[in-house]
């Protein structure tokens, strides 16, 4: 019998088994996961420690999933290396698990930076577990104040959950604005003084060298030689992908595991989805790893339909993300800043500062490549849509940034396969 | 399975539709108490005037919903039987990468009360409620034409 194993329990992984076993109702499914949990809403960890989600909702799927799926899952097994000439994977403890077919699905893990001093010390986290969630809020009792170095996704998500739960919250940032890696510097600065109106300190363009404290966090030392107190200490530096278990085979990597249209890496038969995968970004127009939870689905299911022999090929990924602060919506779709680029590219805007209104679109040669929305997101489907689908928009580009743009202006041109008009 | 389509060239643009379907979703499904509501009904189908036309646009309960996948919450699901794409309010925490993906413009958010404005068929009544207001007929609650090869 065919053995499929799947090493990682979220959402890449998670897609990827109900793909296969939609197509393939015999072949012998294993799950690993170095966690100790059920695949959960890996997402809802922030809303989680902001005391809005009770633990009871996190989970991703009901109890009986996974016999009723006829998985085998394995949770608290780490994988360390995969050995392609011999079709095995071993684990932690000299153990191997032979395999027909792999899905590396390992996700990432937060990026502690080297030169900070003390990051080992009790009361430092980042946040990307349930573990990690469950640990902060165990001591939230105990703790008055916390400093979040970096201002990406999840450095703001959890500054924004703390407050919530009334801490006095101050953010380390090195680069001139926040949200770096999803926004130009105008939507950056109102998602800014939105959080700073609530409460939530920043201090720009410093980096910290050292967390203070020894049996308990008592501060952070930032370059600038300055201290700032604090009893909890989040790193929010980003992530790397999760593929030290491919580092002595021939799998093929760069910031992620390098893969096909079909999520195949370079050794055939092992495949790779979700935070750990590098594919084709169509935005950018090279590879990239987009490491969001709908991707990570998407290529799941196209991993797991290939796995299982079906055909459907994968046209690529590309950055998308979806935030609110305080009531400030804000949503970023490919390409958000045009500097640096070497291309001549087209740039679409409209700004109300009062209302706390942004919308920018990014056009490549007539077409979408990006967009930010901030404070009015309702377009944000169709804007994904056109760039999704390379929609030459030349035709109709003043319509783009209306109020009420909407389905009827872009309808027969996007491919789409429901039908509404008749 | 019944899905909505609309003629266009009988479509007036009137928003009867619009009103009907904020009072079929109100608390009372009454239009003169539904305004007193504490949380106001909104429509969730609504129609937008493009080149001298009118278009309703609602969802499509898609056969491969993108808004499901994108679900972290896994507030939306399909349910395959009756191929509806059903939401768990209590599920949902209001992130909208349902509205940022739905490719048809079909999900609002509703900032008020955090959660997406998309049309549920009126699932507990016996036909949707814009269909029956609607005074030129060019809303149709139809089965679904055969898929295209």
């Amino acid at each position: 019998m065919k053995h499929v194993v799947i090493i990682g329990n979220s959402a890449a992984g998670i897609a990827a088994a109900e793909s296969i076993r939609q197509i393939d109702k015999t072949s012998k499914i294993t799950i690993l996961s170095d966690e100790g949990y059920e695949a959960y809403c890996r997402c809802l960890l922030s809303y989680y420690l902001a005391g809005e989600v009770d633990e009871e909702k996190i989970p991703y799927r009901p109890k009986s999933f996974y016999k009723e799926n006829n998985f085998d899952l394995l949770l608290n097994k780490k994988v360390v290396s995969v050995e392609p000439e011999k079709n095995r994977i071993v684990l932690e403890d000299k153990s191997s698990v032979g395999y027909d077919s792999l899905l590396i699905a390992t996700g990432a893990s937060p990026k502690f930076p080297k030169g900070v001093k003390g990051l080992q010390q009790k009361g430092v986290f980042g946040l990307r577990t349930l573990k990690d969630a469950k640990d902060i809020v165990a001591l939230l009792s105990s703790s008055g104040s916390v400093c979040v170095l970096g201002a990406g996704l999840v450095g703001l998500r959890v500054a924004h959950a703390l407050s919530k739960r009334k801490l006095k919250v101050t953010v380390v940032v090195k680069s001139k604005q926040v949200l770096s890696q999803m926004l130009d510097a105008r939507a950056a600065s109102l998602v800014q003084k939105k959080l700073e109106s609530n409460g939530i300190e920043f201090i720009m363009g410093a980096d910290a060298v050292e967390v203070l404290g020894g049996a308990q966090v008592k501060g952070i030392k930032l370059d600038s030689g300055k201290e700032v107190p604090c009893s909890l200490v989040i790193v929010g530096k980003g992530v790397s992908a999760n593929m030290d278990l491919v580092k002595d085979s021939k799998v093929k990597c760069a910031d992620g595991i390098l893969t096909d249209k079909f999520l195949q890496s370079s050794i055939p038969g092992i495949y790779a989805a979700g935070d750990v995968c590098e594919n084709f970004d169509l935005t950018i127009g090279k590879t990239a790893v987009n490491a969001l939870w709908p991707i990570a689905i998407e290529q799941g299911k196209i991993a797991g339909s290939r796995i299982a022999g079906a055909s459907e090929a994968y046209d690529g990924s590309m950055g998308m993300n979806s935030i609110e602060f305080f009531g400030l919506p804000v949503i970023s779709l490919g390409v958000y800043d045009i500097k640096g680029a070497s291309v001549s590219l087209e740039e679409l805007e409209t700004f109300d500062e009062n209302k706390g209104m942004y919308k920018k679109l990014i056009l490549k040669d007539g077409k979408m490549i990006g967009a930010i929305m901030v404070g009015d997101i309702r377009a944000s489907g169709l804007l994904l849509s056109l760039i999704r689908n390379k929609v030459d928009v030349a035709p109709f580009k003043d319509k783009l940034l209306l109020e009420d743009f909407s389905y009827p202006h872009i309808a027969g041109k996007t491919n789409e396969k429901e039908q509404m008009y008749v | 399975m019944k899905n909505l389509y609309y003629v266009v060239k009988k479509c007036v643009g009137c928003k009867t539709c619009e009103l009907a379907c904020a009072v079929a979703h109100s608390e009372s499904d009454d239009l003169s108490k539904a305004l007193k509501e504490k949380r106001v009904a909104r429509p969730l189908v609504r129609v937008y005037g493009v080149s001298g036309k009118d278009y309703p646009v609602t969802c499509r309960h898609c056969k491969d919903p993108k808004c499901v996948a994108a679900c972290m919450a896994k507030a939306l699901t399909r349910d395959v039987k009756t191929g509806m794409v059903l939401h768990d309010e209590d599920r949902c925490v209001g992130c909208w990468m349902c509205v940022m993906v739905c490719p048809y413009g079909a999900i609002r958010p509703n900032h008020k009360i955090k959660l997406p404005l998309r049309c549920d068929r009126c699932k507990d009544k016996d036909q949707p409620a814009c269909v029956k207001a609607c005074p030129t007929k060019a809303i149709l609650w139809e089965e679904e034409p055969e898929p295209k090869k």
